[in-house]
């Protein structure tokens, strides 16, 4: 079967080993350790639980410089990322190497931390400049010394502004009153009117009280001499020169940009080391000796006896098959062309270790149904060709290269069902359909589908009833999927004239098979027959599910006829040689539209009709998937 | 009704233009406000983690279907009609066939497309929250467009079985 059989590995060494040992069974990459703690509670009292925090907390400290630096000087890197990485290939005999290069890595870390925190520096005195400029600006104007402001002997001057709409009533009042006072409109900005008030002391209860009235915000600039235009210069070109230390700083830290790579690869390595030593805490121990337990693949563990033998002799380990109550994790074996489908499995719910793996057969059926969605030879050489090319150029990694290889397989299909239905760019290219024409014979083309999706729906019982005999649930199989399957088939049957006389038969042992024993649970004889007949109308469940498959039609039905409004669209452009030039620019753009739009379509409506009417039928998700002790690299080759 | 034939002039081809402006623009119509609705949701996402646009897209891009699916018809109905060559004669009759055959795409069209779009944005949610959770994400907006699937076919079927 297709999922891997696991072992229970059991391990014991010497604490002065662990480190090498780890070193291998990391770099060994097939054993998923297991917490122990829980285990110890069961009376041994002498093992005590491991850990390395001293270390994991190191690592963790320095990981965290790494990852600094490598954000900070990404924000200066121009080199535009490829659109597929390609990991870095390093010799591990320099492994080491980099890791001790500790000085590189704490003066990378001091160069961007003082560049960063001299960045924010200029940023705030930035900020405080702008301010005080934008006080200054509504006092352009103003053609007095700021330093000059102020009281004399016998008089007093006032800088401060009101809203606009109590100007003339302030002006009105200060004349009215025939105070000794001059008021200077100096600027205006926004809803307020700044002014300069000069005024004999004699009389500054009067002026105080009507500036009161007219709401009047005083405004000082005590620190500043010479006029605000003199220190607005000032100020900016302040600025300017602030700007001036930026330019430097960017460049400073653009001269970092090479050590990326550098730092990547120590980000790499420190968090190789970084795991092994957290692993740890899964351990227990005593003085001298540790312990570790885990999963692995059956046919690993004499490797994994190899690897330890490489290193030491002083060690035991045992290997058991996994009990009643242990959740095993899950690890598929697929044969390649299936592999990319896990994925779709994957993300409906990993199998169960103790269901079955449903991707052999679902992948199949994923690939017919895909491009019957489509449905149009040249979308399907088109897809074809274009995802071929990047897995053989960009070798993308996982989840993308499983797409890749999905829109792959997809493109194939779709250029068999476009042959055979006679799609070739919509209606431009008219080639004979192999067999028929959707458009011309529909009802034909639903039954089609309707008979794919008996097809699917029929492995997933099938399916289920092998789930049952595996479990030792023979019976179980006969009465729920056997008589059901007998039930459903006698009643296609009966819509076959030639077969309608046998149908009839099947139909009613199905039947009555299903009201008597579908309940078996049930004590109570009554009860047991009215939950009997109950089941019956999971008939029209099965109709329900079988209808469902009409998208394969509708679908089918929508790239086509799409295609063809772009054709006619296209042929009303072709006039002159002009319009032939934009009809088939037009027309290229437009069938690459309908293609995404079909693959994205196919692609949802494909996942659909595996989860709902297919997994429904058997499926058992929610396993663990398999999570080894490896090396784990984001940057480097593993 | 005969009234309204004599009134008509005895043409079902406006009837036949109502049918496909009924498919192409309802369901339009549907599609605009689901794909309004979940991008929305999914602008929501992106201002958190732009990383994550391209999935949001993905959903975004679902309750886009139904509009298609309605010029398809539309399409279907103009074709039959001729509007493209030599416009055939329509009668009545034949004409509010054609008409009703647009009704299915254009009203299913509508009311699911605001449907799936309010699920798109709902799953956008668990882009944010649990990005590895995509492929579910993607399920329940497409749950609803089988109905709108289904009003596709119905409408085609209706069609097809239109003799002029």
């Amino acid at each position: 079967m297709a999922i891997v059989k696991m072992k229970k590995a059991t391990m014991i060494a010497l604490q002065s080993e662990k480190n090498e040992i780890l070193s291998s069974l990391q770099k060994f990459g097939y054993l998923q350790i297991v917490n122990l703690e829980e285990q110890m509670e069961q009376g041994f009292e002498e093992l005590q639980p491991d850990s390395d925090n001293e270390a994991v907390g190191r690592l963790e400290a320095k990981l965290s410089q790494v990852k600094y630096s490598l954000d900070f000087l990404g924000k200066f890197n121009k080199a535009k990322k490829p659109l597929f990485a390609q990991k870095i290939q390093v010799d591990e005999s320099k492994h080491k190497e980099y890791l001790e290069n500790e000085e590189k890595l704490n003066e990378i870390y001091e160069d961007c931390r003082s560049i960063d925190s001299k960045f924010t520096e200029i940023k705030s005195s930035e900020t405080k400049l702008n301010n005080i400029i934008s006080q200054l600006n509504p006092w352009l104007s103003l053609n007095e010394n700021l330093e000059d402001i102020g009281a004399t002997k016998n008089t007093n001057t006032i800088l401060g502004f009101i809203a606009g709409k109590y100007e003339e009533e302030l002006i009105a009042a200060v004349n009215a009153e025939d105070l000794h006072a001059y008021l200077v409109k100096v600027g205006a900005e926004k809803e307020n009117s700044f002014f300069m008030v000069t005024y004999h002391k004699t009389c500054e209860e009067k002026i105080a009280q009507l500036l009161k009235q007219a709401g009047w915000t005083k405004v000082t600039f005590s620190e500043y001499s010479g006029t605000p235009k003199d220190n607005v210069e000032r100020l900016k070109s302040e600025i300017n020169e602030l700007e001036n230390i930026k330019k430097e700083l960017v460049k400073k830290a653009e001269a970092l940009v090479p050590e990326i790579g550098f730092l990547e690869i120590l980000y790499d390595l420190i968090s190789i080391e970084k795991d092994r030593r957290t692993v740890v805490k899964d351990f227990v121990k005593t003085d001298k000796t540790f312990m570790l337990q885990g999963w692995l693949p059956e046919k690993f563990t004499g490797n994994m006896t190899k690897v330890l033998d490489g290193i030491t002799d002083k060690y035991t380990t045992s290997f058991e098959d996994p009990g009643e109550e242990d959740e095993m994790p899950v690890l598929l074996d697929n044969p390649k062309p299936v592999k990319p489908y896990e994925m779709i499995t994957d993300l409906y719910s990993v199998p169960n270790a103790k269901g079955i793996d449903p991707n052999i057969f679902m992948a199949p059926f994923f690939v017919v149904f895909f491009g019957m969605m489509v449905t149009d030879a040249v979308y399907g050489i088109f897809m074809s060709a274009v995802t071929g090319y990047v897995l053989y150029k960009y070798k993308p990694q996982g989840g993308m290269k499983n797409m890749m290889w999905i829109m792959f397989f997809g493109g194939i299909s779709t250029f068999f069902w476009g042959g055979i239905f006679g799609g070739w760019l919509g209606d431009l290219i008219k080639i004979k359909p192999w067999w028929f024409n959707p458009l011309d014979e529909p009802l034909r083309m639903l039954i089609f589908c309707l008979i794919l999706g008996v097809v699917h729906l029929y492995t997933g019982y099938i399916l289920q009833a092998y789930q049952s005999i595996k479990a030792g649930n023979f019976m179980d199989a006969i009465y729920d999927q056997v008589l059901w399957l007998m039930l459903l088939t006698g009643l296609i049957f009966l819509a076959l004239p030639p077969l309608a006389v046998v149908g009839k038969y099947m139909a009613i042992i199905g039947a009555a098979g299903t009201v008597i024993f579908s309940a078996r649970s049930e004590k109570n004889i009554f009860k047991r027959l009215i939950s009997g007949v109950l089941a019956l109308y999971n008939v029209s469940g099965f109709l329900g599910d079988v209808l469902s498959y009409s998208r394969l039609f509708a679908l089918c039905l929508a790239t086509g006829v799409i295609a063809q409004v772009f054709n006619a669209m296209g042929v009303m452009m072709g006039g002159s040689i002009i319009g032939k030039i934009i009809m088939v620019a037009f027309l290229a753009f437009a069938h690459v539209f309908n293609t995404a739009l079909g693959v994205l379509g196919a692609y949802v409506h494909t996942s659909r009709l595996q989860y709902v009417e297919f997994f429904g039928k058997f499926y058992e998700g929610e396993g663990k998937p398999f999570n080894p002790f490896r090396i784990k690299t984001k940057y480097i080759q593993e | 009704m005969n009234n309204l034939v004599e009134f008509m002039g005895n043409s079902g081809l406006w009837m036949a233009f109502l049918g496909s402006a009924i498919a192409a623009g309802l369901a339009g119509c549907g599609s605009a406000i689901g794909v309004g609705i979940a991008g929305q949701a999914a602008a929501g996402v992106v201002t958190e983690d732009p990383g994550k646009f391209g999935k949001t897209l993905l959903l975004q891009a679902l309750p886009g279907t139904q509009g298609i699916y309605g010029l398809l018809i539309g399409f279907l109905i103009w074709s039959k009609i001729g509007v493209f060559g030599t416009i055939l004669p329509v009668t009545t009759e034949q004409g509010l066939m054609l008409m009703l055959s647009g009704v299915p795409i254009g009203i299913v069209g509508l009311i699911s497309a605001i449907y799936q779009g309010k699920a798109s944005a709902a799953s956008c949610g668990i882009i944010a929250k649990r990005p590895e959770e995509f492929g579910k994400g993607m399920i329940y907006p497409a749950m609803v467009e089988t109905y709108a699937v289904l009003a596709l076919l119905a409408s085609f079927l209706m069609l097809n079985g239109i003799k002029l």
